[in-house]
C-alpha cells in the first residue's frame, strides 16, 4: 500500500511534464480542496466530531494569508505557514467553547461560530474587504529570492508538497497513541473518561490540528486564486466539505482527498455539459448513499479485494 | 412617532415574522425529534411551497386554495422521498441522511428552476387582507396581522394534534423511545413517513404565506434553511414549544436589532444562537443530544 | 493595491505601444475559419441567474447577427463559450481560467455579478485577455481597481446614481433618506448620492443598510417613514429589491414618500407588478430610444424573441457591438492590439454615439431617467421622463464622484 502511494505521489509530482496547463490549474485546486477535506476527516472520521463550520478554518487561512501578502513583504511560504498557525490558534478558543457540548449540539456550535465569523468578515471592511473580499493577492517571492512559486508548476508542486506532508503527519497522528484515544472517543467517550483520559483536551487538540491544516488549505487557496471572499466562510461551503468527506469515505484520510477532487471535477465537467448540472450532481450523491455507503474509498477497496 | 405606537407596531411586525419563522422551524424540529435527521432540504420545500402557491393562485385565483394545495404537494413529495429512499437508511449513521438530503436539495432546486424559470414571481396578497388598518394613525398592513393570527392558529392546531390525536401521541412516544413504540406493535415506519410529510408540508405552508412579502424566487431556499436551523437550534432540537419560543425570540431580536443596531443586523441572530448554546448546549428546551 | 496596478498598467501600455509598431503579419488563408472565441463564465443559476440569462440572450443574439453576415476579420465566426458559475466568484475565476488555458480564449464578457468581476480583473494580465463588461456596475472597476485589460461600455453604478441626482436637481423634492444593501455596491452608490444631494443644496437626512438576504423590511420602512423625508433612494437588487417593493406597497409607503432608485429594470417590474408603480430611477437602456440603430435592433430582437429587449439585454448588446468594432479596428483579438483599438474608440450604437475613454476605459454615454407607469394594457412599464448628456453623466477619469 505505501508503495502504491509513493508511486502515485511520484506520478503526481511528474505530472506537470505531460499535462496541459489548464489541467494543472484544476489539479492544484483539487489538491488544495483535498487537503481541506482531509483536515476535516480528523474530526469527523476519527473522533466523530461532526463540524458544520469547517469553512471557518479555510476562511481564517485564506483571509490570513491574503492579508499578510497584501500588507507586508512576507514571502509566500512564510505567509502560508503563519496563516495556518493563526487558524490553529483561533481554533483552540473555538474548540474550548464547542467541546462543552457533544453530538449534534457540538455541530450546531461550530455552525454558530462559523456564521459569526461570516458576519464579521462581511462587516470588517478594512481587514477582509467586506462583500468584495480581498482581490489581487500576490504570490510574493522569497525567501532567499525564491521565485518558483510564482509559476503555475511551482505552485502546483507546493500544493502537492503541503498535501503530502500533511498526509504523512495525519497518518502518523492517527497511528500514534493519540489516534487510538481519538478512536476511543469516537466509539465510546464515556468509557475513555472512565479510563482516566481527559477527553475534552484531546478533542480541543484535534480541533486545533484540524483547523491548522484546514487553514493551510485556505492559505494555499487565496494566493492561488488571487482573492478571498465571504463565500469561503459561508455555511454552504462547510456543508460541501462535509459532503466531500462523506462521499470520499470518512475515517480513511485518503478517501476525503478523492472525495474533494471528485466533487470539484464532476461539478466542473457537468456544468460544462449542461446548465442543469445540479440535477445530476444531486442524483450522484443520492446514488452514492444508496449504492456505495462506504464512499469512493470503499468502492476502491472493494474493487481491490476482488482483483 | 411616539413610543407607544412605535412599540405596538414593531411588536406586531415581530409577531408576523415570528409566525413565518415558526412555520419554517417547527417542521424541521418535528422531523429531527422523531427521525434524528438533519433535513438539508427543508428550505427547498419552503421554496417549493411558494412556487406551487404562485401557480395555484394563477390558475384558480384563490390564495386560500394555494394554502391547501402547496402543503399537500410538498408533503406528498416529502412522504414519497421518505418511503422511497430514507426508509432504507435508518440503520446507517447521520452522514447518510446529510448527503441524501443534500442531493435532494440540488435535484429539487433544479427541477423548480426548470419548471418556473429564474425570474422571481409575484404572489398578490388576497383581497380580503390587502388593506391597511390605522394603529395610532400609522398605517399597518392587514396581511401582517393575518400572518400573526395564522401563526397562533397553526401553533394551537399542532399542539392539539400532538396532544389529542393518536398519531400525535405516537409522534411524541416515538421521539422519546422508538424501540418501545415498535415493541408495542406500532408501525413506526408509518409514523416516520407521516411526520416527514407533515414537516415538509408545514415548510411549504410557510413558503406560500411568505410569498406575498418576498415574492417566489430561487434565492428563498438558501436563505430559509439557515433561519430554520437557527430556530431549531435555539429552541432545542425536537422541541415543538422550543421552536415556538425561538421563533418569537429571533423575530424580536431581528426587528428591534435592525432598528437600534442596524450595523449588527447580520451578526445578531448568530450571537443569540451562540449565547443560548453556551448557556444551554441542547437549546432552550432540548435535551442535550 | 492602487500603486501596483498603476505600475503594471504603465509597463503594459509600453508593451502595447511596442506591439503596435511591430510589422503586421499576414495570416495564412487556412486560419481564416478559426472561430473567435468569446468566454462567458456567468451566473445562470443562483441569485443573479435572471441577469445572467439576459446577458446570455444578448450575446447569442449578437453572435447570430455577426455570423449571419459572415463573421469578423475575414470570415472568422464568433463562438460563444457559455458556462454557469452560480454567481460564485471562486467558480468564475476557475471557469475563466480554464477557458483561457484550455480553449485559448482571449476575450471575456458577460460576467454577471460585480464581485465576480472584481475577482476576475486582477488575473487579466496573466491571461493576456481582454474583458469587456456588459453589466458590471461597481465604480471601482474603472477607479481604484482598474486594470489595463478591462473595458466598460455599459453604464456604471455611479453614472446611474448621477443620472437620478441630476433629475432631482430639477425636481421639487427637498429631503432624502437612503436604504442600501449592506455590501460594497450599496455603500458606494449611496456615497455618490449623498454627495450629489448636498451639492444640489438639498437635505440628506440619513441612511441605513440592510444585510443581503433581508426578508422583513418593516423596520426599514418604519425608519424611512420616521425620517420625514420627501424621497427615499433605494440601492437594492434581486430578491431584496422585490421584497422591499412588495412590502412598501403593503405599508402604502409610496403615498407619502417618492421612491428613487439607481436602476429600474424589467425583472423587478415583473416580480412586483403594481408595487413598482411610481418608482423613479435610472435606466441603462430604455428600449424606446429614437434612433435608427435602436429601431433596427428592437425590430430584429422582436422578430427573434417575440418581445422588446430588456435593459440588461440592451446594454450587453451594446458592449458586444463595441467589442466587435474594436476587433475590426485592431484587425486582431490580441490583447495589446485590441486594447489600443478600444481606447478612444467611438461607436454609433443603440444609444447613439458613445466613446470609450482612454483614461479609465469607461464609455461616455447619456443617462436616462424613467418612471414606472401603466401602459395601455395596464401593465407597469418604464417611461423615459428625462435624458442627460454624456458630459454630465460620466464621472471624471478614475473617479466615482463628480465635481459640480
Amino acid at each position: 500500500m505505501p508503495l502504491l502511494l509513493l508511486v502515485v505521489a511520484a506520478l503526481l509530482a511528474a505530472a506537470p511534464l505531460v499535462l496541459p496547463v489548464f489541467v494543472l490549474t484544476l489539479l492544484t485546486e483539487a489538491l488544495i480542496l483535498g487537503l481541506f477535506a482531509m483536515s476535516l476527516d480528523l474530526m469527523v472520521g476519527y473522533t466523530r466530531l461532526i463540524s458544520f463550520g469547517h469553512a471557518a478554518a479555510y476562511g481564517l487561512g485564506a483571509y490570513g494569508a491574503g492579508y499578510i501578502l497584501l500588507h507586508s513583504a512576507t514571502p509566500l511560504p512564510l505567509a502560508i505557514l503563519a496563516a495556518s498557525l493563526f487558524a490553529g490558534v483561533v481554533a483552540v478558543g473555538v474548540a474550548w467553547v464547542c467541546t462543552m457540548a457533544t453530538g449534534v449540539s457540538f455541530s450546531m456550535l461550530t455552525l454558530a461560530f462559523a456564521q459569526l465569523l461570516f458576519a464579521i468578515a462581511f462587516k470588517w471592511t478594512s481587514v477582509t474587504g467586506a462583500s468584495d473580499g480581498l482581490a489581487g493577492i500576490p504570490r510574493r517571492a522569497g525567501p532567499f529570492g525564491l521565485t518558483v512559486f510564482e509559476t503555475k508548476v511551482g505552485y502546483y508542486e507546493l500544493a502537492l508538497f503541503c498535501l503530502g506532508v500533511a498526509y504523512v503527519f495525519c497518518r502518523a497522528l492517527v497511528n500514534a497513541p493519540f489516534g487510538a484515544v481519538l478512536r476511543g472517543i469516537r466509539e465510546n467517550e464515556a468509557k475513555m473518561l472512565s479510563l482516566g483520559y481527559n477527553t475534552r483536551l484531546y478533542k480541543i487538540a484535534v480541533v486545533a490540528i484540524s483547523f491548522a491544516l484546514g487553514g493551510l488549505a485556505g492559505a494555499l487557496y487565496s494566493p492561488f486564486a488571487g482573492f478571498a471572499n465571504t463565500d469561503l466562510v459561508y455555511w454552504l461551503f462547510s456543508g460541501q466539505v462535509l459532503i466531500m468527506v462523506i462521499v470520499g469515505g470518512q475515517g480513511t484520510l485518503l478517501g476525503p482527498i478523492l472525495g474533494a477532487a471528485f466533487f470539484m471535477l464532476v461539478q466542473q465537467v457537468l456544468s460544462k455539459w449542461t446548465e442543469s448540472w445540479a440535477l445530476f450532481f444531486g442524483l450522484i450523491f443520492i446514488g452514492f448513499v444508496m449504492f456505495a455507503p462506504e464512499g469512493i474509498w470503499g468502492l476502491l477497496s472493494r474493487w481491490r479485494v476482488r482483483a | 412617532m411616539d413610543l407607544l405606537p412605535f412599540l405596538v407596531t414593531q411588536c406586531l411586525n415581530a409577531f408576523s415574522q415570528a409566525a413565518l419563522l415558526f412555520f419554517l422551524g417547527v417542521g424541521l424540529t418535528l422531523i429531527f425529534g422523531i427521525m434524528r435527521i438533519v433535513n438539508f432540504a427543508h428550505g427547498t420545500f419552503y421554496m417549493l411551497g411558494a412556487f406551487v402557491g404562485y401557480t395555484t393562485v394563477r390558475i384558480t385565483g384563490s390564495f386560500w386554495l394555494a394554502l391547501v394545495v402547496a402543503p399537500l404537494v410538498a408533503g406528498s413529495i416529502g412522504a414519497a422521498f421518505e418511503l422511497g429512499l430514507l426508509r432504507r437508511l435508518y440503520r446507517r449513521d447521520a452522514s447518510a441522511f446529510l448527503m441524501v438530503t443534500f442531493g435532494l436539495t440540488l435535484v429539487l432546486e433544479e427541477v423548480i428552476r426548470l419548471t418556473w424559470g429564474v425570474q422571481a414571481l409575484q404572489v398578490e396578497v388576497p383581497d380580503l387582507f390587502a388593506g391597511i388598518v390605522f394603529l395610532f394613525d400609522e398605517p399597518f398592513p392587514v396581511y401582517r396581522l393575518f400572518l400573526a393570527g395564522a401563526g397562533v392558529v397553526v401553533a394551537i392546531a399542532i399542539w392539539q394534534f400532538l396532544e389529542r390525536t393518536r398519531l400525535g401521541l405516537l409522534i411524541r412516544a416515538t421521539s422519546q423511545n422508538s424501540e418501545m413504540v415498535h415493541a408495542l406493535g406500532v408501525d413506526v415506519n408509518m409514523v416516520r413517513s407521516g411526520i416527514f410529510g407533515i414537516g415538509c408540508g408545514l415548510a411549504a405552508l410557510g413558503g406560500v404565506l411568505a410569498a406575498p412579502l418576498v415574492t417566489a424566487s430561487l434565492g428563498m431556499a438558501a436563505n430559509a434553511i439557515i433561519d430554520a436551523f437557527v430556530i431549531v437550534i435555539i429552541g432545542g432540537m425536537g422541541s415543538f414549544l422550543g421552536s415556538l419560543i425561538a421563533a418569537v425570540l429571533v423575530a424580536f431580536v431581528q426587528v428591534f436589532g435592525n432598528y437600534y443596531f442596524p450595523d449588527f443586523a447580520l451578526a445578531a441572530m448568530y450571537l443569540l444562537m451562540l449565547l443560548v448554546l453556551v448557556i444551554r448546549p441542547g437549546g432552550l428546551l432540548g435535551k442535550e443530544a | 493595491m492602487p500603486p501596483r496596478a498603476g505600475l503594471t498598467r504603465r509597463t503594459i501600455l509600453q508593451t502595447a505601444a511596442a506591439a503596435a509598431t511591430a510589422p503586421v503579419v499576414i495570416r495564412p488563408a487556412s486560419a481564416a475559419a478559426d472561430p473567435i472565441k468569446v468566454g462567458m463564465p456567468l451566473a445562470l443559476t443562483g441569485p443573479v441567474g435572471s441577469v445572467g440569462g439576459q446577458l446570455r440572450r444578448a450575446c447569442e443574439f449578437w453572435a447570430k447577427q455577426v455570423n449571419a453576415k459572415g463573421g469578423l476579420l475575414g470570415g472568422r465566426p464568433i463562438q460563444l463559450l457559455i458556462e454557469d458559475t452560480g454567481g460564485n466568484p471562486a467558480t468564475t475565476v476557475r471557469k475563466a481560467q480554464e477557458m483561457v488555458e484550455r480553449d485559448g480564449v482571449r476575450l471575456l464578457t458577460a460576467i454577471a455579478a460585480s464581485n465576480e468581476a472584481l475577482a476576475t480583473v486582477p488575473k487579466l494580465a496573466e491571461w493576456d485577455a481582454i474583458f469587456v463588461s456588459g453589466d458590471n456596475g461597481d465604480g471601482r472597476l474603472t477607479g481604484e481597481s482598474l486594470v489595463p485589460n478591462f473595458f466598460r461600455p455599459n453604464v456604471s453604478g455611479p453614472m446611474g446614481t448621477r443620472t437620478v441626482a441630476l433629475w432631482l436637481r430639477d425636481s421639487s423634492l427637498k429631503s432624502f433618506y437612503a436604504l442600501g444593501m449592506d455590501y460594497a455596491w450599496g455603500h458606494n452608490s449611496i456615497d455618490v448620492f449623498k454627495d450629489e444631494v448636498k451639492k444640489a443644496g438639498r437635505n440628506f437626512i440619513g441612511d441605513v443598510y440592510s444585510p443581503m438576504g433581508t426578508k422583513d423590511f418593516s423596520t426599514y420602512i418604519t425608519k424611512i417613514r420616521q425620517s420625514g423625508a420627501d424621497a427615499v433612494y433605494l440601492v437594492l437588487s434581486g430578491d431584496d429589491y422585490n421584497a422591499f417593493l412588495s412590502q412598501a406597497k403593503q405599508y402604502r409607503l409610496g403615498d407619502k414618500v417618492t421612491m428613487l432608485t439607481e436602476l429600474v429594470d424589467e425583472m423587478v417590474l415583473q416580480a412586483t407588478g403594481d408595487a413598482s408603480l411610481g418608482l423613479v430611477g435610472g435606466s441603462r437602456y430604455p428600449n424606446t430610444l429614437d434612433n435608427p440603430q435602436n429601431k433596427a435592433f428592437v425590430a430584429a430582437w422582436k422578430a427573434e424573441y417575440g418581445r422588446e429587449p430588456y435593459m440588461f439585454e440592451g446594454d450587453q448588446y451594446q458592449s458586444c457591438v463595441v467589442m466587435q468594432a474594436g476587433i475590426e479596428k485592431a484587425g486582431s483579438i490580441e490583447a495589446a492590439k485590441l486594447r489600443a483599438a478600444l481606447e478612444g474608440l467611438t461607436v454609433n450604437s443603440i444609444k447613439g454615439p458613445i466613446t470609450i475613454r482612454a483614461c479609465d476605459h469607461q464609455a461616455e454615454q447619456p443617462g436616462f431617467v424613467v418612471k414606472v407607469e401603466k401602459d395601455e394594457t395596464g401593465k407597469p412599464v418604464p417611461k423615459v421622463i428625462a435624458t442627460y448628456p454624456a458630459a454630465k453623466v460620466t464621472p471624471p477619469c478614475n473617479k466615482m464622484t463628480y465635481n459640480d
